[in-house]
């Protein structure tokens, strides 16, 4: 299915150079990945299509895999004799400053959820109306979700994990964890 | 936008809608009337009245330190990491007890000591016990002015004199 | 840092002495986060103009628990207390939700009986999830009694619930391969009288609530969200067939062992006011209760002793690959977008798609033109647990 469908894409969207993502383990979902410059015009397709079409987004969900990002965009279709899902992705190899063109105007859910990514993964959405944080406050830095995100020391004159409030058992704890994983692995070594 | 503040109504609808509005109170008026005396409540008086919880109820965390064999897997298991184990080996030649069910006691606990506060009650450290002297008690009423208090050290005397109390029959 | 995108800042009132000429502005309101009716700590900030709604913003956030992040350094099993915090009324389909989505990466074969009981468990917790919305729904319209009934039957769930599992909301029951505790007999027979029980109750809550008139005039043809509309912001469950769509997952993509059950999926149909409208979105999930007897019904006569566990490795690793799994949960459609790497004992990115925040980015949509209570109305009517909508 997913095959036909990226032919279909290719034909009718010629820039979105669909590709399918065959998963490696067959429980796995394949998905496919499309150009990122032209992800309004594969929704939009997508959306109005007779032959195969989706008529809701469920989800807009990113991925961070440290060389380059990933948003993927569930698709399904809310039909009773084809109800078919896809997930569809774009790949963004530029971890610094991801953007990508937002879809709110074919799928109207898209807008909270590309605020989501947004706040968590800091992928810009080109032409979105509402360009905002949803989850964190408005004056939080960084973006949570990122594999290298480091939280910040203060926020807004607060100092985040102050040494009266800290639980330093746990500290300790994961020390001693270590000291006892080192002992072991030593005592093993020695038999 | 899609309210329809006033409707215009004709005089028998307007009636109409009356009736139905009398009725259809009337009924559930009448419900809740036969509540006054007809039914048994349901509440009861918490202090004095107490509810028997059921045997698979996770209250606080219990920790027979007898039978503990030190193994780490509950403090690996909890999602919150409010359990804190330290052992020492013991020292070569001494006796090695044995648990209940029989397994070896190879170290020595120094520390046994669970954040209540933190706890999240979800039981996964009571399932990965192997000799299960970890286990969920009945004690629900545990209350403290600081949060330091919330600390259990069940290698602690008091903790030990009160688990006649604490641990499930 | 930002401040209001869509209104602008309102407008200078000109004073004039001609009264006619007098410039209106917008009240700025704000509704949350400790507002009764919302039903959680949802801020919604309304614009209004006199009493009629002209935007409504809602601001989330104030429950966020960074619960993708935690599960990011968790290991499989040890999500699981945590999804049980996002739908705290509805911890069982939210459990599954997630046990499904790493079985089927597993490829781990769940027996027959543990599936029943999910079922079972599942069904039984959405009757409860929906007595809370029936409950908290003529509560914020003004009606006390309803409430007060509806936590009587619903605590009768939880009871049965805590003596299976443990707990009384976050029961961490359903684990990956099975469950953890067997029902016995007599919890099983106890749940066949609840069953019959709850029959004689919802004709009681329809007499009481369903038909009022009062209730009838604050719901009927209040908050409209049509299919096309449904469709457009991606919402399911009971809105979607509150708007009179019959779609529902268990139905038109069965999972587990739904297949083999007979029920109906309620649609409005617009016998009172219009479908999409408040008061077939209440019908509805009234509906489903009885549609969810039916279907524990017939579990119990399908129920057969066996293993509730199926073959699960004691450290759980995935292999590389990502999932997207559904299931219907009261509030509508759960997703777990789960991205896992080889040999990984954590999740590498776990994203929840909860329907309630796709419900809550309809309200803006809605909120136009309405009066503030029925807005008020819009907004319980669509059921938000806002532990869902923050994660």
């Amino acid at each position: 299915m997913l095959n036909e469908l990226a032919n279909l894409i290719n034909k009718n969207v010629p820039s979105a150079k669909a590709v399918v993502n065959v998963a490696a383990e067959a429980k796995a979902d394949s998905s496919i990945t499309v150009d990122a410059s032209s992800i309004h015009a594969v929704a939009k397709f997508l959306r109005n299509n007779s032959e195969m079409p989706f008529n809701a987004l469920q989800c807009v969900s990113g991925v961070d895999y440290v060389e380059w990002m990933e948003v993927c965009y569930m698709l399904a279709n809310f039909d009773v004799n084809a109800p078919h899902e896809l997930i569809l992705k774009v790949k963004l190899t530029d971890r610094v400053n991801p953007t990508v063109d937002s879809i709110v105007d074919v799928y109207a859910a898209a807008n909270f959820q590309e605020r989501e990514v947004y706040d968590m993964f800091g992928v810009t959405f080109k032409n979105h109306p509402d360009h905002r944080r949803i989850l964190c406050p408005d004056d939080w830095e960084g973006f949570p979700l990122r594999k290298d995100y480091v939280y910040p020391k203060n926020y807004n004159g607060m100092e985040v994990f102050p040494d009266n409030k800290m639980n330093f058992e746990d500290r300790e704890f994961i020390v001693r964890q270590d000291m006892i994983k080192k002992a072991q692995e030593a005592s093993s070594t020695k038999q | 936008m899609n309210t329809s503040v006033h409707e215009t109504s004709s005089v028998k609808e307007y009636f109409a809608s009356l009736a139905n509005g009398i009725t259809t109170t009337v009924k559930g008026m009448w419900i809740t009337f036969r509540y006054v005396w007809g039914v048994k409540s349901v509440s009861i008086e918490y202090p004095e009245v107490r509810e028997v919880l059921p045997e698979r109820a996770r209250m606080r965390l219990f920790n027979d330190a007898q039978n503990c064999i030190s193994c780490t897997q509950c403090a690996m298991a909890c999602p919150v990491d409010c359990i804190y184990i330290a052992s020492e080996k013991k020292p070569e030649g001494s006796e090695i007890k044995k648990t209940s069910n029989g397994q070896p006691i190879r170290l020595t606990l120094t520390q046994f000591v669970i954040d209540t506060a933190l706890c999240c009650y979800c039981g996964l450290c009571t399932t990965v016990c192997p000799t299960e002297c970890l286990t969920h008690s009945h004690d629900y009423e545990f209350s403290q002015y600081t949060i330091d208090n919330m600390k259990y050290d069940y290698l602690a005397p008091d903790v030990i004199a009160w688990r006649d109390r604490i641990v499930k029959s | 840092m930002q401040t209001r995108w869509d209104v602008g800042e309102p407008e200078k009132p000109t004073i004039n002495k001609d009264t006619e000429q007098l410039k209106s502005e917008l009240l700025r309101l704000n509704m949350g986060p400790q507002h009764p009716a919302t039903h959680g700590v949802l801020r919604i900030e309304i614009w209004t103009d006199s009493e009629i709604v002209a935007h409504a913003i809602p601001h989330l956030g104030y429950l966020h628990r960074c619960m993708e992040k935690h599960s990011e350094n968790l290991d499989y099993r040890g999500v699981i207390p945590f999804v049980d915090r996002l739908d705290y009324l509805a911890s069982m389909n939210m459990e599954w939700g997630y046990a499904m989505a790493i079985e089927k990466m597993l490829g781990t074969e769940v027996p027959r009986r543990a599936e029943l009981l999910r079922i079972l468990t599942a069904e039984l917790q959405r009757i409860a999830s929906h007595l809370m919305a029936f409950g908290t729904y003529a509560l914020d319209l003004g009606a006390f009694t309803p409430f007060l009934y509806a936590f009587e039957e619903r605590e009768k769930i939880l009871r049965l619930f805590e003596e299976v599992s443990g707990a009384r909301l976050l029961y961490n029951y359903i684990w990956i391969g099975g469950l953890w505790n067997d029902w016995t007999d007599d919890q099983i027979a106890r749940v066949s009288q609840f069953c019959d029980n709850m029959e004689e109750e919802a004709k009681k809550y329809h007499d009481l609530v369903s038909m009022n008139k009062i209730f009838v005039q604050r719901t009927a043809n209040v908050g409209i969200m049509s299919v096309q509309d449904c469709f457009d912001y991606g919402a399911t469950g009971p809105i979607l067939r509150g708007a009179g769509y019959k779609w529902d997952l268990r139905k038109n993509k069965p999972y587990s062992l739904y297949n083999e059950f007979d029920f109906d999926v309620p649609v409005g149909t617009g016998e009172v006011g219009v479908p999409g409208d408040c008061w077939n979105r209440y019908i509805v999930r009234m509906k489903e209760v009885i549609e969810s007897i039916k279907i524990i019904r017939q579990v119990i006569e399908k129920l057969e002793p066996g293993s509730i566990m199926g073959k699960v490795p004691k450290i759980i690793k995935l292999p590389e690959g990502e999932i997207y799994s559904r299931s219907e949960c009261p509030r509508g459609e759960l997703g777990f977008h789960l991205v896992s790497k080889a040999d990984g004992k954590t999740p590498y990115r776990l994203k929840v798609k909860s329907p309630c925040f796709t419900h809550t980015s309809m309200l803006p949509h809605v909120a136009p033109g309405q009066m503030i209570a029925d807005f008020v109305a819009t907004v319980g009517s669509i059921d938000i647990v806002l532990g869902e909508v923050d994660r």
